[in-house]
C-alpha cells in the first residue's frame, strides 16, 4: 500500500509539480523544487496559525494551536485581535482626569484631550490620547496608572510648585436607549482608578 | 487525482506568475499611509516612545513580557536616540514608498514599526495592527518590480527588459488573506454579541462622544434604520471575509466595502485606519485592470501636457 502510494505520488503528484510548476528552475514562471517546498512550508504554518489566531473559536485544537504560535507571533508582531466594536459596543461615555494636589495646599484638574472638544485637525493628532485613556481604564492595564500619574506629575510640577499628589479618576456616563429608540445619557459617576503619592524622585 | 487537484490550485492561487503591478501601487500606498502615521504621530514621538512616555518600557514589559522584535529594546533610551531612529524611520518608509532600495526599506519599515508598537500597544490601533501584517509579507513581495527607482535603474543598466516580468504572489495572496481573515473575524466577533445581531449595536456606537466625527441626520437613528445599519455590516464583513474570492462577486463587494469604509471616516473619528485598509484592496483588482487605470492616468496627463 505505502508503495502504491509512494508510485502514486512520483507518477502523478511529484511529476505534475516537476512538469508544470517546477519545470526551468526559474522564478520566470516556475519554482525549483526546494524553494517550492520552503515557500508552501511558511504558507500553510502561517495560514493555519492567522486562522487560529483570530478567529473566535475556542475548541481545544484551536486554543492548542494558539498556544504553539504564541511565542513566534508575539516575537514576530503576528498576533492581531479583530474585535473592534465587538462582541458587544461600549454602552457608557467615559474619560479619564486627574485631580492634581500641589504641596501648597492647591488643587487642579488636569484631563486628556477630549476629542468631542477639538477640532478636526486636532483629533487628527490627538485620537492616540483617546485609544490610550480607552485603554487605561481596562481592569488588566492597572500597572500602568503609577506610570500615567507619574507623567502627569512632571507635566504640572514646576519648581516653585511641586505636585504632591495625583488621583486618576474614571468618569462614565451610560449611553441609554429609550423604548421610544431615543437616546437618554445617564449621569455622571466617578470611580476612583489611583492615589499616587508623587516623590521627589518622580519629578526628575 | 483529488491531492492533484488540490496542488494544482494551490499553485495556481500562490505561484502562478502574474503582474506585481498590484504590488507595487500597494507599495506605494502602503508607504503612503506608513508617513501620514509617523507625520501625525510627530508632535508627540518622544512622549509616546521616548525615555520618559507615558508609560515606561520596563512597565511594559512587565505587562507584556517574553521576547519581542523590538529595536527599541537594544537602544540607549535617550531623546536623541529616539528623534534618530524615528528619522531613519520616516527616511525608509520615503525610500520605500518611490522604491529605491525596495527589499531593504520594506525590511526596516516592518522592523521599525513592530518595534514602536511592541513599545507601546495602548495607542494602537486596528489599522496600525494591519499595516504591521501587511508590511510583514510586504518584505517578501516583489513590491519594487513596478514603479520604483529600483526598476528604473534596473532597465537603464539593461539588468531588465522594458516589460515588466511577472512573478509569483504568494506574498500578495498572504496581504489579502490577511484582510479576508481580517473582516471574517469582525465578523464572527459581532455574531457573539447580542447587540449586533438585535441590530441595536449601532446606537450606541454612534452615541460614542469621543468618537462622534462629522453630524449624522437625525433618520440615522431610527430603529429599522440601525436594524438594517447593524445587519449590514454584519453581512459586508462576512462577505469581504468570503464571498470577495469569488471572481464575480468581487468588484461590486470592493465598491460597498469602499463606501462602508468612507461613511465610517465620515462618522467616526478613527484618523487613518478606514484608509489604511482601503489600501489593501487594490490588491484584489485584477492586474489587467490595474495597468488599464495607470494607462487611462498617464493618458489624461499627457493630455492635459499637451493642451497646456
Amino acid at each position: 500500500m505505502t508503495e502504491f502510494l509512494r508510485m502514486h505520488w512520483e507518477a502523478n503528484v511529484n511529476w505534475d509539480l516537476n512538469r508544470s510548476f517546477l519545470e526551468g528552475g526559474s522564478m520566470g514562471g516556475w519554482l525549483p523544487k526546494t524553494k517550492w517546498w520552503a515557500i508552501s512550508a511558511f504558507l500553510v504554518f502561517h495560514l493555519v496559525a492567522i486562522a487560529c489566531w483570530c478567529l473566535p473559536i475556542d475548541n481545544r485544537l484551536i486554543l492548542g494551536c494558539r498556544a504553539v504560535v504564541r511565542p513566534y507571533f508575539r516575537w514576530s508582531g503576528l498576533f492581531q485581535s479583530w474585535d473592534m466594536f465587538a462582541p458587544i459596543p461600549k454602552v457608557a461615555n467615559t474619560r479619564v482626569e486627574a485631580i492634581v494636589e500641589y504641596k501648597d495646599g492647591s488643587t487642579e484638574l488636569w484631563t486628556f484631550p477630549r476629542m468631542e472638544q477639538l477640532g478636526f485637525r486636532e483629533k487628527l493628532f490627538k485620537e492616540r490620547y483617546r485609544k490610550f485613556a480607552e485603554n487605561l481604564q481596562r481592569e488588566e492595564n492597572d500597572p500602568l496608572l503609577p506610570d500615567v500619574a507619574r507623567h502627569i506629575a512632571r507635566i504640572e510640577s514646576t519648581p516653585s510648585r511641586p505636585v504632591k499628589m495625583v488621583v486618576l479618576v474614571q468618569d462614565w456616563s451610560a449611553i441609554v436607549l429609550r423604548s421610544d429608540g431615543s437616546y437618554e445619557p445617564g449621569p455622571w459617576e466617578q470611580h476612583v482608578l489611583l492615589g499616587y503619592g508623587v516623590r521627589s524622585e518622580d519629578l526628575r | 487525482m483529488r491531492l492533484m487537484s488540490l496542488v494544482s490550485g494551490w499553485n495556481k492561487f500562490f505561484f502562478a506568475p502574474q503582474s506585481p503591478e498590484p504590488i507595487a501601487v500597494f507599495r506605494i500606498l502602503y508607504g503612503l499611509m506608513v508617513l501620514a502615521t509617523l507625520l501625525l504621530l510627530r508632535p508627540d514621538w518622544l512622549n509616546w516612545y521616548g525615555p520618559h512616555a507615558w508609560v515606561s518600557f520596563s512597565t511594559v514589559r512587565s505587562l507584556e513580557p517574553g521576547t519581542r522584535l523590538n529595536v527599541l529594546s537594544i537602544l540607549p533610551e535617550t531623546d536623541g536616540w529616539m528623534e534618530a531612529f524615528f528619522w531613519v524611520f520616516l527616511g525608509s518608509a520615503v525610500l520605500l514608498t518611490v522604491g529605491l532600495l525596495t527589499r531593504i526599506n520594506a525590511i526596516l519599515v516592518f522592523v521599525c514599526l513592530a518595534s514602536i508598537q511592541q513599545r507601546n500597544l495602548l495607542i494602537t490601533h486596528g489599522g496600525d495592527t494591519f499595516l504591521r501584517l501587511a508590511g510583514f509579507f510586504l518584505m517578501f513581495a516583489p513590491a519594487g518590480a513596478a514603479f520604483s527607482i529600483d526598476r528604473l535603474i534596473r532597465v537603464r543598466v539593461r539588468k531588465e527588459s522594458v516589460n515588466i516580468q511577472p512573478q509569483a504572489p504568494w506574498a500578495q495572496r498572504m496581504i489579502q488573506v490577511q484582510l479576508a481573515v481580517m473582516y471574517f473575524s469582525a465578523f464572527l466577533w459581532k455574531v457573539k454579541g447580542a447587540s449586533w445581531v438585535q441590530g441595536t449595536a449601532p446606537f450606541y456606537v454612534y452615541h460614542l462622544d469621543e468618537l462622534r466625527r462629522f453630524p449624522l441626520p437625525s433618520w440615522m437613528f431610527h430603529a429599522w434604520v440601525l436594524k438594517i445599519g447593524s445587519w449590514s455590516a454584519l453581512a459586508l464583513e462576512f462577505s469581504l471575509g468570503v464571498l470577495i474570492w469569488v471572481k464575480r462577486l468581487r468588484y461590486p463587494l470592493l465598491a460597498l466595502g469602499a463606501l462602508f469604509h468612507l461613511w465610517l471616516e465620515y462618522s467616526l473619528n478613527v484618523p487613518l485606519f478606514q484608509w489604511d485598509i482601503l489600501s489593501a484592496y487594490v490588491l484584489f483588482v485584477d492586474p489587467k485592470d490595474v495597468r488599464h487605470a495607470i494607462e487611462w492616468m498617464r493618458l489624461r496627463k499627457l493630455n492635459r501636457v499637451s493642451v497646456e
